[in-house]
Formats: C-alpha cells, structure tokens, sequence
C-alpha cells in the first residue's frame, strides 16, 4: 500500500530507468525475501494438508475426528487467532505513525490472544492424549497431530519473536532493521491466521459437520462424544441433507 | 507409501533445483567461448519457469509400482515426457549458440560439450523410463541406476566442474592449469561412459539395484568394462586434484592481472580478479544483455580507451558475519541428533543455532561504509574498469 501511494506521488516520467534507479530499498528487499519463506512455508503446510486429506478416514478402529473433536474450542482458538491478526494490524499502523505507546500495546494484545490459543491448543493435545488418542494411535492420528502441531509450534516461535521484538523496540528504538524485522513478523502472522483458517474449515468442521448431520437426521451413535455434539442440532432440512452428502462422498 | 509419496513431491523438484543453476552456468560458459550472445535467451528464460512449474507435476514416475490406477500412471507418465521439452529447448538453445560461433576450446567448453552428448542420453533413457509400462519391466534395475547417473553426473557435476574452471580466476586471481583440466575432462568422459553405458545393457539382463553379490556369468563382461570405467574416472580424480596443487604452485604465471582473462561478456569480468567487498566502484549503467562485452564494442570503436575519472561516493556494504556458518554447524548437529533421538543432542543444537541467532539479531550494526578514498585507490590502482 506505501509502495502504491509512494508510486503515485511521482509522476511516470520522471521516474528512473531501471538499470539507473539503483538497487531496490532494504524494506522492499527484506520484505520479498520474507515472502519466499513464507511461500515455503505454505508449501510444507500443503503437504501437510495433503497428507491429513488421506489419512483423515484411516482411524484405525480408534478415536474418529467426529469423536474427538470439540468445536466450541475449535471456535473459540479460532476467535483468539482471529482478534490477534486485528490487534497486529492495529500495531502495524501504529508502527507506521512511530508511537511507541500503540505497538507496545498491540504487541501486549497480540501476544496474550495468541498465547491464549497456544493454551487452549496444547489442553486439548493433552486431553485427547490422556484418553488414548495419541499420535502412535493411528495414521489419522499421527496426520493430525503433525499438522496441527506444526502449526502450534508457528504460533509459539512467532510468540517468541514478538518478545524479542519488544526488546529490541525498547533498546533501539524505530531503527530502520527493527521496522522491517516488525514488517517481517504482521505477515508471519497473519500467514499464520491464513493456515488456522484453513485448519478450522478442513480438520474440524469437514471433521465433526457431517457426522452432527448424521446425528440430528439419522441415529444417534454411542461411545465416546464432544460436547458440542449433543446440544447443536441442525435442521435437517434437505439443504443441509445436500451438504451432509457432499462431505461424505 | 505415504512417507515415499512425501519425499519424491520434495525430490523431484529438488532434483531440478540442482541441474538448473548448473545449467546457468552452461549458459555462461557457452556464450563467453563462442562469442556469442546466448541464442534465445526469452526462450531459456521461459523454459526454465516451466520446467520449475512442471517439477511439482511428475513425482510419482519415481514409483509407477506403487498400485494407483492406470489413469494415474499416465498422467505422471505423459507430464514426465512433457518436463523434457523445455529441457530439450534449452539444449537446442546451447547448441544454437556454439553454431556459427568462435568456439574456443577451454576447459569449461569441453565440460559443457561433454554434458551436452551425455545428458541427452540420460534424458532419451529418461523419457523410455517415463512410460509406466517400460517402468514396470525395469523398475529398481541397474537400468534405472545408469539413467538417472546419465542425467545427474553431467548435468550437475559436470556443470559444478565446468564453472569451477570458469570463474576460479575470478574468485583467487590466477587461472586453473588447461593441461591437468583437459586430461581430467577426458578421464571423467570416457571413464563415466566406459561405467555406466553397460549397467543398460545388465540392467534390461534383469540386474537389481543394490546388489550385494552376483552368479550370473552372462553379467561378468559387462560389470568388468563397467568397473574398468570406474578406475578411469578416479585417474580423472586424481587429475583434477593434480590441476589444483599444479596451479596453486604456478599460480605466478597464471596470475590474472586483466580482471577478464576469457574476453568475457557478463559484468562480473568488469572488477579486477578476485573483486573487492563492494564489487564496483561506481554502479555500472545496464542497457542490454551482455553489458560488458557491449561495452568493450563500444570503447574499441571509438578508440576510447578508459581513463576518465570518476566522482567517488563512499559505499555501505554488508558486515562479514560467521552467522551462517555457525548455524549450519548447530544445524547439522541438530538434524543428525534428531535422526539417531538423541535428545540432549538435539537440544545442545537448537540451543547453540539459537544463541548465534540471538547475538546476530541484537548486534549493533549491520553494514560498514567504505570511504570514498578507499574505494577510489582501488579503482585506480586496478584501473580494469572499462570506464563504467
């Protein structure tokens, strides 16, 4: 958006051949370099999904996603994300006016959000860990802990980072390398954001959806359930029924 | 096969992100020795986002074995043939270039002539392996142990060999010996064919990969010449080392004092040999491909010769920093401890690579400005510079 407004103010023609214009500034060099890792990165993520689309139905007679999922958790994880991607914005623009008092504030915000997830997130590993639900359990299992995990372990270096980020803001100041290195680290996170979202939508809602369907149209199944379970139930209207099929096929 | 699917989807493109820099240097090197700017350089260009596109697309031909359905097979299959296209566009490119052209037999274009005749072989046996019904007859033969050797020796040994010729020069100042290279191109070249052209020949005889010990009589000849070939690529070894013990002791007659002692084209034969930490002294102006040979057209033409002063400014460059290196030391011992689960191993690496990282985030200052007198007693002392 600065490039954009930056772009505007000069006029076409008396802008620099490209060979003249010299090398490109750090923010611009530093800020693609940083999107190359996390195009990496979201190309290990889709592996990764790619992995959990297979071995999502290989539960090998163990606990199913439907069994073990909680969405309320899922939900509110995905809230935490969400508002701490908001409050990261928020100290981005504050980091672009230079008041110290915003981005220690939005770092704050962003840093408990974010650390309120990683807490919902590690008390749901282990719950489902004490019931037998392990990684070695089965291939669903190892897929989701992989995948999820990986995730988690992202949140928690870029936790971390923002510390360290602190400290540096604190002792530097707005030096040009710690603005960029706080560039670097609102698209890390809102990287992170992107992943969670996808994580929400295919792990546990394509995860517990059909099944709640099945529950409130069909039959109702014994053994272990979530929460969640036995107070929604959806209208089964021939809507949902349409939908129901479509994730199961 | 989860775990085999994985690997190959990172594999196969890794493979192409070997062989493409090496072909840049193909690139290079076939254009300096002819004299001739690179033949459709859009072409090479576009050949290469290609094939960096269609790498993702081909992985399963690693395991046509695996059970998926005939339709699977040939779609792997069929964007295999397909991924040797712009590879075959880009040797035609090479050839195109050399055709018409002053070639000037050096070592580099020997190596880049040798990967040219080898490569295409590794590639026509490739795109046979490519149909899922030859794959199954030969799949894990040493057939597939000569392919795939066909492809990688000369496409990136090679091609690492031939810019290690090209650009020692520029990196420590003097030329590598063209006797001890030329005998080690020939060694290399004909021992590489002498080893692998017979594991064919075994490999459609019915012989595995990874075998241990043999009683098939009929394979013996063949497995003689093939390790005959091997002796001679160590003799190519050993030359190569020889080339560098002989030039380092000679290095006072192979001394280059020009900056470009292959008539080069590219900007980096424009700095004396080896460059100094900021490269050049005043930004060069780039209008075309091949800036310094337009260059040189330029000044020989107007009899200009170089000498004009230039207005110095003082230049920020990078502070030198062990970082990388030290992190790739902890790195190491990180991923070997995780492999073997030795876990306070694995820490010790972590801790250590974060230690490093920590000290590189909060030093105190990223770059050095060298001074505009430094960089103009330089410029005038290596007055190689053809007036950038």
């Amino acid at each position: 958006m600065n490039v954009a407004v930056e772009m505007d103010d000069v006029r076409q023609g008396e802008l620099l051949n490209v060979s003249e214009a010299g090398p490109a500034p750090k923010r611009i060099i530093a800020g693609f370099g940083f999107w190359i890792f996390l195009l990496s990165d979201i190309v290990m993520f889709s592996a990764l999904f790619a992995s959990y689309a297979v071995l999502a139905k290989a539960s090998a007679g163990g606990p199913t996603g439907a069994q073990l999922f909680n969405l309320r958790t899922a939900a509110m994880e995905t809230a935490f994300l969400l508002l701490s991607s908001y409050s990261c914005g928020l100290m981005s623009l504050a980091i672009n006016s230079r008041q110290h008092i915003g981005v220690y504030f939005g770092a704050v915000v962003t840093f408990l959000l974010g650390a309120a997830f990683l807490n919902l997130e590690l008390r749901e590993f282990h719950d489902m860990i004490a019931m037998g639900a392990a990684p070695q359990r089965s291939a669903f299992l190892s897929a989701f802990f992989t995948l999820v995990g990986c995730h988690g372990l992202h949140v928690a270096v870029g936790l971390v980072w923002l510390v360290l980020m602190m400290i540096q803001l604190s002792i530097r100041g707005f030096h040009g390398v710690v603005v960029r290195r706080l560039h670097c680290f609102s698209l890390f996170w809102h990287a992170l954001d992107i992943i969670w979202v996808l994580i929400f939508t295919i792990v546990y809602l394509m995860g517990v959806l059909p099944s709640l369907i099945r529950v409130g149209t069909l039959h109702r199944e014994t053994g272990p359930r979530s929460r969640s379970r036995s107070k929604v139930r959806p209208p089964a209207s021939l809507c949902t029924r349409s939908v129901c099929c479509w994730l199961r096929s | 096969m989860m775990y085999v699917n994985l690997f190959w989807v990172w594999g196969h493109p890794e493979v192409y992100i070997l062989v493409l820099p090496a072909f840049g240097i193909y690139s290079e090197v076939s254009a300096t020795f002819s004299g001739k700017p690179l033949f459709g350089y859009r072409s090479m260009v576009g050949a290469t986002l290609v094939i960096c596109v269609l790498s993702y697309t081909v992985w399963l031909h690693h395991f046509f074995t695996m059970g998926a359905s005939a339709g699977v097979n040939a779609f792997f299959g069929i964007t295999s043939m397909i991924i040797g296209v712009p590879t075959g566009v880009k040797v035609f490119n090479w050839l195109f270039t050399m055709y018409g052209g002053r070639v000037r037999f050096t070592v580099p274009v020997l190596w880049t002539i040798g990967f040219m005749v080898t490569f295409v072989f590794g590639g026509l046996t490739g795109v046979l392996l490519a149909l899922p019904a030859v794959d199954w007859q030969v799949h894990n033969s040493v057939f597939l142990i000569a392919h795939f050797h066909h492809v990688i020796i000369p496409g990136v040994l090679f091609g690492a060999i031939a810019g290690y010729n090209y650009w020692f020069p520029k990196a420590f100042g003097f030329k590598l010996d063209e006797r001890w290279g030329v005998a080690s191109f020939w060694c290399w070249f004909i021992g590489f064919h002498l080893a692998f052209m017979p594991l064919y020949v075994t490999g459609l005889m019915g012989m595995t990969r990874r075998l241990q010990h043999y009683d098939v009589l009929a394979w013996q000849p063949w497995l003689l010449v093939a390790e005959a070939g091997a002796v001679i690529i160590l003799a190519g070894i050993i030359c190569q080392v020889a080339q560098l013990v002989v030039s380092i002791r000679h290095r006072e007659q192979l001394r280059d004092t020009t900056g470009d002692p292959w008539n080069g084209r590219t900007l980096e034969w424009a700095t004396a040999s080896p460059p100094p930490a900021w490269n050049f002294a005043v930004l060069p102006r780039v209008d075309e491909l091949d800036a310094f040979w337009a260059k040189k057209q330029r000044v020989l033409a107007k009899q200009d010769l170089p000498g004009g002063r230039h207005k110095y400014d003082p230049i920020e460059v990078p502070k030198n920093s062990p970082t990388g290196f030290v992190t790739a030391f902890f790195a190491v011992i990180t991923g070997f401890a995780l492999i073997w689960h030795i876990w306070w191993m694995a820490g010790v690496g972590l801790l250590g690579a974060a230690v490093m990282w920590l000290a590189f985030m909060f030093r105190a200052e990223d770059e050095v400005e060298i001074s505009a007198e430094q960089v103009g007693q330089f410029d005038r002392t290596h007055s190689v510079e053809v007036s950038l």
